[in-house]
């Protein structure tokens, strides 16, 4: 049968990975090695993208065509991006979905983020020689709705069939309780680049049962990443502290810095801005008391699950890391401070989440047949009432899948639709909770006010995603229904997307080609420079490499790759005279040197 | 494949009442009450008439086992789940899905007493009613005790002798758990006295609604302190 693949869709990093009869593997890429692939999308021009480590260099050259951490705007509207995050990003103002605005054109975040998906796609297809199509993806556990559906959203758009979106926590535990009999109540505490999770589960005979989960879904590496590099900027002139070429390398270097204290007791930062060069010591005590308050945030979270699921830190039987910023040694200390006990790490923090998805696509493939997983939704759900209040209907913590019904009437005499709006979140007004989308009950026949009677199923699926359907009770005929997600897209927007991604499809190979060729053309030119700066050439010899260059340079100029690629031979031919020499010298001088010390 | 489970259960208790013969959405085959159709094998979907006793299959009484309740959820999971019907046909994964939810359903409504009771009101025609905001009796003291220091924190709120206060509270929040632990004994001897011996079912009826309604409003109290002792 067809393989089903894990995808871990990180802020920061992203893997696939697959069940290997039974034992989960992640796949490396095949040139770095490395199974993580960085969570970046950049767009060198206006029709060429570049995705992962090739990209990410280009963040901090070209931040506003440079995406990362994507991750952190999934099924968010405009009015959630913050200042911060327009020193960062340009977007498209506007009502709804956020729009990130790159030459001139609109990305929403689940395009952004199927192209990180079709670029683990194609690894995946490369080291299996197949089509890769049916995946398991996973997600923050305290996403919402409209996170989920922009998640699947993009796997649609990567050409992927998204059979379960699985809770990154709950994975994680799955890779852990692949290799021991573990049997009570375990913490997940994941801390990645861009989220926070906690989940309390009960382990019981291959049973996952999710007992409570909590989180931010606005919190993360980044945040420190950030606090950190406004050390640096404090220390560059004013007018280019919100450039956003200088606050990108200050990231970086912040980035940098923070992992390096992981082992590390202290380290140095620099920055170049302008004439201003920027060298700034750290120690990991001062890096520890600037981020304190930030891993101080996850610990409210981690007491609200545990009551939650009615247990108290000492019920506990194991509490385990997940994500690249439980790395830190003061996450660690304040994780073990908190639940009484040193928390398990022994698999990869990075990889562990990929690792559970390919278990679960192996549970649904059918293979570990004694494994299930039962997960819950993370907040609650509800309708806008008279007053701008929310009516809770599912109440946040219910095991999923879970269904209730509710009956809706008309006010009015003859009136045939029935609107309603549903909510996601804890609070008491409509307003502060999280809104989903509106539903409209269409031909409704006349009637008093009051007559008919409407049943809405309000049913949440094992992705935790909301399905909403009506019939009319009296006739048992299906109602129909429109849907108006609040931040997402609608199923005709999806249609063109695919539509225009399938013409864009060999745009895209060309524009990786180019890049490569680009690449390649760079490199000599400078290695060439650098030898004619230094080696003896004959006049016949430099007119001949001076042409050839003039027209690298003016093929690079233009996009068409294999003119870049014929052009770079041709000056690699120009130049091997040059290149023999300046071998031959070097061999004569480390002879002369050898001669010397003969003597010495 | 996957539409076959690796065992077709044998469910020993007629889940619900018997009528007109029900056939098998996938082959056709008169199933009857059977959840999975002796036929083809096929998962088939709960009736939407079967209440929480039915759907998991347990003794219909007021005194439930944690424990085989619990046993109970995890092999229908085992049996339902849509992991287990993921690429199956879509008669098979509509099922798994509504069988799972009445199953998530029946557990944590029949798992937790209080729940429970009021559930098996509604199976009687009987609801807790409006008078639900009324302070039961028995607890008039205490809540009026409760309401007292609560006001008095919030107006000391930061200023002099609100550590005081908050001791005072931390004792009445102890006191009220424990008041708790006792209303729910005595839900529980309810519960076997009319699973034994339903005589009066009027007069057991009356105490259950009591002892419910008291349970209800002490719970939303037990919330209001937690909240003023954690903020």
């Amino acid at each position: 049968m067809e393989r089903i693949f894990g995808i871990d869709l990180g802020t920061t990093n992203s893997l696939i990975a697959y069940s290997d009869n039974g034992t989960p593997r992640v796949i490396p890429d095949p040139e770095t090695q490395s199974p993580l692939l960085p969570s970046v999308v950049a767009f060198p021009s206006a029709n060429q993208i570049v995705v992962g480590a090739s990209a990410k260099p280009l963040a901090t050259t070209q931040p506003l065509t440079t995406i990362s951490s994507v991750k952190r705007f999934m099924g968010l509207g405009m009015e959630h991006v913050t200042a911060a995050d327009r020193e960062h990003y340009a977007f498209t103002d506007g009502d709804g979905i956020v729009r990130f605005r790159i030459y001139g054109r609109d990305y929403t975040p689940p395009e952004i983020s199927s192209l990180i998906l079709t670029e683990l796609k194609h690894r995946a297809e490369a080291a299996f020689g197949e089509e890769v199509r049916k995946v398991v993806i996973t997600v923050p556990a305290y996403f919402n709705d409209s996170q989920r559906q922009a998640t699947r959203d993009a796997g649609r758009l990567a050409g992927l069939d998204v059979l379960r979106l699985v809770n990154e926590p709950t994975a994680a535990s799955l890779a852990y309780g692949l290799d021991k009999t573990n049997q009570g109540f375990i913490a997940v505490y994941d801390f990645g680049g861009g989220t926070f999770d906690i989940s309390i589960l009960k382990l019981h005979e291959g049973i996952f049962e999710v007992l409570a989960t909590n989180g931010d879904t606005r919190l993360g590496g980044d945040d420190i990443d950030r606090r950190v590099a406004d050390l640096l900027l404090a220390a560059v002139p004013a007018n280019l502290r919100s450039d956003p070429e200088i606050v990108s390398q200050a990231t970086a270097a912040a980035e940098a810095a923070k992992i390096q204290l992981t082992d590390a007791d202290s380290t140095s930062m620099e920055l170049r801005a302008g004439s201003t060069h920027v060298v700034c010591p750290l120690t990991r005590a001062d890096f520890e008391t600037r981020v304190a308050d930030i891993v101080e945030r996850t610990l409210a979270p981690c007491r609200q699950a545990l009551k939650d699921a009615g247990l108290s830190p000492a019920d506990l039987d194991a509490v385990v890391l997940v994500g690249g910023s439980t790395r830190m040694p003061l996450v660690r200390r304040r994780v073990g401070e908190i639940f009484g006990r040193k928390p398990h790490t022994e698999l990869d923090p990075e990889e562990v989440v990929a690792l559970g998805a390919a278990v679960q696509a192996g549970v649904l493939s059918g293979g570990h047949r004694d494994m299930l997983l039962l997960d819950v939704v993370p907040l609650s759900l509800g309708v806008e009432t008279m007053g701008g209040v929310m009516e809770r209907i599912i109440e946040r913590n219910t095991t999923i899948p879970t269904t209730v019904k509710q009956v809706f009437t008309t006010f009015v005499d003859n009136q045939t639709a029935v609107d309603f709006h549903v909510l996601q979140g804890e609070r008491e007004l409509a307003n502060d909770n999280r809104s989903l989308a509106r539903f409209k009950l269409r031909g409704i026949a006349p009637q008093l006010a009051g007559l008919p009677r409407i049943e809405v199923t309000f049913m949440i699926d094992a992705n935790g995603i909301l399905n909403v359907t009506a019939r009319d009770e009296r006739t048992g005929r299906e109602q129909s229904i429109d849907v108006k997600p609040s931040y997402g897209l609608d199923d005709e927007q999806i249609e063109r997307m695919l539509e225009e991604s399938i013409d864009h499809a060999e745009e895209d190979v060309s524009a990786r080609l180019l890049i490569e060729a680009r690449n390649d053309g760079a490199a000599l030119l400078r290695a060439t420079r650098k030898a004619l700066a230094g080696g003896a050439v004959t006049a016949a010899e430099r007119a001949a490499i001076d042409a050839a260059i003039a027209r690298l340079e003016g093929a690079m100029r233009d996009t068409d790759y294999n003119r870049i690629r014929d052009l770079t031979d041709e000056l690699n031919q120009a130049t091997t005279p040059l290149a023999e020499r300046i071998m031959d010298e070097s061999i004569k001088q480390a002879l002369e040197q050898k001669r010397v010390e003969d003597i010495a | 494949m996957s539409s076959t489970p690796a065992s077709v259960a044998k469910r020993d208790r007629a889940v619900w009442p018997a009528g007109e013969p029900i056939s098998c959405w996938q082959c056709g085959a008169d199933r009857s009450a059977n959840l999975f159709c002796p036929s083809c094998a096929a998962i088939q979907p709960i009736p939407e008439a079967a209440d929480y006793f039915q759907v998991l299959g347990v003794p219909r009484r007021l005194v439930q086992d944690p424990q085989a309740l619990q046993q109970r959820f995890y092999e229908l999971h085992r049996q339902w789940h849509p992991d287990r019907y993921q690429t199956g046909p879509q008669g098979a994964r509509s099922a798994s899905l509504r069988n799972t939810a009445a199953v998530n359903r029946a557990y944590s409504t029949l798992r937790d007493p209080v729940e429970r009771g009021g559930y098996w009101l509604t199976l009687q025609g009987e609801t807790l009613g409006a008078n639900n905001n009324r302070v039961p009796p028995e607890l008039a003291a205490l809540v009026f005790e409760v309401q007292e220091k609560l006001e008095d924190l919030r107006v000391a709120r930061g200023g002099n002798g609100s550590a005081d206060l908050r001791r005072d509270i931390a004792a009445v929040h102890a006191q009220l758990l424990e008041r708790k632990s006792v209303l729910l004994a005595q839900l529980d001897e309810t519960f076997a006295r009319w699973d034994t011996d339903a005589a009066e079912p009027a007069v057991l009826k009356r105490e259950l609604k009591a002892t419910l309604s008291a349970l209800a409003y002490l719970g939303t109290l037990i919330r209001d302190v937690e909240k003023e002792l954690e903020s």
